[in-house]
């Protein structure tokens, strides 16, 4: 990576990094978005309200262990697993039954839950702005290789980038479920005419896509204020990242989130004002020239 | 044409109507050069298709199935204000009543039987009113009685309306009964095009067919 | 489905004409407010199911046209010192030209990605008006616009819009009977047909997106003329699933279903909204609901429902 980069000045070079470790969130939760879409072919709209329930179950088991170490470790294990169960439930009572309708209806069907979910945050958790402490081993900065401080929580979200890559790497390639949900991917008729249950993959699949939007939600909440509709604007960016990467495609979305990130972090730096509008051109520009996606798209 | 499946017929078919654009090669129509063009302009030229699987427009009714085709040849789909309703009205029930749909014209194409939607399928390429029509295995699925219907349908475009028709078949005595010219392929390509008898007599035409190996496709 | 449809129910859209002509003469300004704004809503749902229903094409983000269509007559009323009417024109047609722009960028693409980027480009529309605070006033949005005389007064907005709302149905409506809507559902059932028989796929959904952008700017400019404001979340993204919500309630496969659709949204938003500060669960649950089990909408049951009674006859 540095040798990527030495050439340019190292102002530049940690916002490009502070830009990188946001965009490790954006792939996590866009892998996810990505692979619900790949296997039940489901736009889950109700992905970014998972990403704001993880971030407020952050809140709360980090407050529930006393907001020290610990409390982070544990959110960091039961937030996402909470979400986890959330969507068991949403998918078992509702999904299911509708995987033979037509995508819209599935679409308008997690918009819905994506106003419910809304909804009961604003129930469980009120309206109000919420923090999560960045724990003890993370704070403060390191000095980079220019003597540039660095936040330490940020190098840490830079470190789980690569971990939840690979994992997720293992877990489609290497595992039976993963081999069977990629087939199922393909043709879900014949995955079921061979004796598998196809329902349950669906389901194990669908939860394992929304622990991951659970798991951006807890990675992202000790670095912005926890609050309603943080999960408006980002689930219009996992959108675009799932468009630009190919739709299903977990590497996809890897490389979307950093085409994403690096043109945002660079356009701010640009045209402070409206560099919001960077990533954008740079999907218009990919899907001209490749209408499916950079990589291959599972559709 | 004949050919056993997997032998290349409905990729002629697409390669000739647009679908698919050739590597090589070209697509000559009444002297025109025709490859690579995008599918509704190789329509205009007067080519119309039906396909080997129904594909007709589910939710319209039957009428309004063969007017969409009748009107697009007519290149009305840029007019916005005129009601349909009153446009091509005598043209669509012609081609209803010649193929012998007239009696189910209002109801919706998704109610008809196999047998039904397979005529409508022919119904729809003739709206555009074609010089050149291609039937892709237009009697496959039917039952006995509607293949009968359904082949003499075809002789009688042939005779009265004067269409050339291009069709493929399993069915070797269909295709001997009404063929003027045979090609027959095999693995995507031409081994043999003629008459009726230069076909029967052909060896290798013996051979895909009784001896070879695709023996049991046919 | 054939023209007949029509004149069978003359009589019943001049009763209605007439019913609602003379809302402003009995009711209070509220509901005549209330009213103007279902009817806005209503055209703006029926110009999204123009392309959804009749044209299959998944425009997931309708809402950002209601809006250009809303900011562009409000903006040009305030900053061009010209005539307040002529932003009646402006605002729809910028809304038709951002629909063709957005169309021309993603029409190649297969249906749900065109969907998935049609959200996203338009909540880019959405995000540059919200931070362009110089020019649209962000946030806060605008307030206060001036209109002219004749139609600034309740009753005045009342009748423009619903003449207006009539004008652009009628004209809609004339729209999807023409050989040009025959088309367009062909395209709908049978892209691929289409184009076999000689239907240019691309530039048929093309046109019908600049139309439906175009009425959708309509809905936006008679806003301003109703409520006096416009604001960014006019083109947030949430709302147009609602547009969505209302064509599938109402039912899209009838041409009034979208307003019917749009009426009821409408209303349980005004009651629910004044009784409990959890709107958006109450939608979320009537919307979980319809798609359960009622896919075809309101209009499409009773039409279904009276069907079977014919058939039973």
């Amino acid at each position: 990576m540095e040798s990527i980069f030495s050439f340019v000045s190292p102002g530049i070079f940690s916002q490009i990094l502070v830009g990188l470790s946001r965009t490790v969130i954006l792939f996590i939760v866009s892998s996810g978005l990505s692979l619900i879409l790949g296997v039940l072919r489901i736009p889950n709209v109700a992905h970014g309200s998972l990403y704001m329930i993880g971030a407020f179950m952050a809140y709360t088991v980090a407050h529930l262990f006393g907001g020290g170490n610990m409390g982070f470790w544990m959110a960091l294990v039961l937030a996402p697993l909470g979400v986890a169960a959330l969507s068991f439930v949403a998918e078992r009572s509702l999904f299911q039954f509708l995987y033979e309708r037509e995508h819209l209806m599935l679409l308008l069907l997690t918009f819905a839950m994506s106003l419910v979910f809304g909804d009961l945050v604003k129930l469980v958790w009120g309206a109000e702005y919420r923090s999560v402490p960045v724990p003890q081993v993370f704070q403060g900065y390191m000095n980079l290789f220019g003597g540039l401080p660095f936040p330490i929580y940020s190098f840490f979200l830079l470190v789980m980038g690569p971990i939840i890559a690979i994992l997720l790497w293992l877990l489609t390639n290497k595992t039976k479920i993963g081999k069977i949900s990629r087939a199922a991917a393909v043709d879900r008729e014949m995955v079921g005419a061979v004796g598998i249950n196809v329902s349950w993959v669906f389901a194990i699949v669908f939860v394992i896509g929304c622990l991951l939007a659970g798991l951006g939600g807890v990675l992202v909440a000790p670095t912005v204020s926890v609050t309603l509709g943080m999960d408006h604007t980002l689930i219009i960016e996992a959108f675009l990242i799932v468009i630009m990467g190919g739709l299903g495609n977990v590497w996809g979305a890897l490389l979307g989130a950093l085409i994403f990130g690096l043109t945002q972090s660079l356009g701010i730096l640009v045209w402070p004002k409206f560099g919001i509008v960077f990533p954008y051109l740079a999907v218009v520009v990919v899907l001209i020239f490749r209408p499916t996606g950079l990589l291959k798209s599972t559709w | 044409m004949l050919g056993p499946n997997g032998a290349g017929k409905t990729t002629l078919f697409n390669l000739i109507t647009g679908v698919l654009k050739p590597d090589s090669g070209k697509v000559v129509f009444k002297g025109e050069d025709i490859t690579g063009l995008p599918p509704y302009q190789v329509c205009r030229r007067g080519i119309s298709r039906s396909f080997q699987v129904v594909n007709v427009f589910p939710k319209l009714s039957v009428f309004e199935n063969v007017q969409v085709s009748v009107l697009s040849r007519q290149k009305r789909t840029w007019n916005l204000f005129t009601p349909s309703a009153k446009l091509a009205i005598a043209e669509t029930d012609r081609i209803l009543g010649d193929v012998g749909l007239m009696d189910i014209r209002d109801g919706t194409s998704a109610a008809l039987s196999h047998g039904e939607r397979k005529v409508l399928e022919i119904a729809i390429a003739l709206g555009g009113n074609p010089e050149f029509l291609i039937l892709d295995e237009p009697t496959a699925g039917m039952s006995p009685e509607e293949t009968t219907r359904c082949i003499d349908l075809i002789k009688q475009l042939k005779e009265r309306l004067g269409i050339t028709i291009l069709f493929c078949e399993h069915d070797m005595e269909i295709v001997f009964s009404i063929s003027d010219r045979i090609m027959v392929m095999v693995r995507g390509s031409t081994i043999i095009e003629g008459t009726c008898d230069d076909v029967r007599c052909c060896q290798e035409v013996q051979d895909a067919y009784l001896g070879g190996s695709d023996a049991c496709l046919m | 489905m054939n023209s007949s449809v029509f004149r069978g129910k003359l009589p019943w859209v001049i009763a209605a004409l007439v019913v609602l002509l003379c809302f402003p003469l009995f009711l209070d300004r509220f509901y005549v407010y209330l009213t103007a704004i279902i009817l806005l809503t209503g055209l703006c749902a029926t110009s999204l199911n123009f392309v959804l229903g009749y044209g299959g094409v998944f425009q997931f983000h309708h809402a950002v046209f209601y809006g250009v269509g809303a900011y562009g007559t409000a903006l040009m009323i305030i900053k061009s010192g010209l005539s307040p009417w002529l932003g009646f024109i402006v605002g729809p047609v910028a809304a038709a030209i951002v629909g063709l722009v957005i169309g021309v960028i993603c029409i190649r693409l297969s249906k749900l990605y065109f969907g998935m980027l049609q959200i996203s480009l338009g909540s880019l529309v959405w995000a540059i008006v919200y931070r362009w605070y110089s020019f649209t006033g962000g946030d806060d949005g605008i307030h206060g616009v001036p209109l002219p005389d004749i139609i600034s007064s309740s009753s005045g907005s009342y009748y423009f819009t619903l003449i207006v709302t009539a004008v652009s149905m009628f004209i809609l409506y004339r729209m999807i009977k023409s050989p040009f809507g025959s088309a367009l559902q062909g395209i709908r059932d049978n892209p691929v047909r289409s184009e076999m028989i000689g239907v240019n796929v691309r530039l048929q959904q093309l046109l019908a997106l600049t139309i439906a952008g175009f009425f959708g700017g309509v809905a936006g400019s008679l806003f301003v003329v109703v409520d006096n404001t416009v604001f960014p979340d006019m083109m947030f993204w949430t709302l147009s699933l609602e547009l969505i919500i209302m064509c599938l309630l109402g039912g899209w496969l009838s041409y009034l279903g979208p307003m019917v659709g749009a009426a009821v949204i409408v209303l349980l938003r005004t009651y629910v909204s004044g009784i409990t500060g959890y709107w958006a669960l109450v939608l979320g649950v009537i919307m979980m609901a319809v798609i359960f089990f009622l896919p075809n909408g309101v209009l499409g049951y009773l039409d279904r429902f009276v069907k079977k009674k014919a058939g039973n006859k």
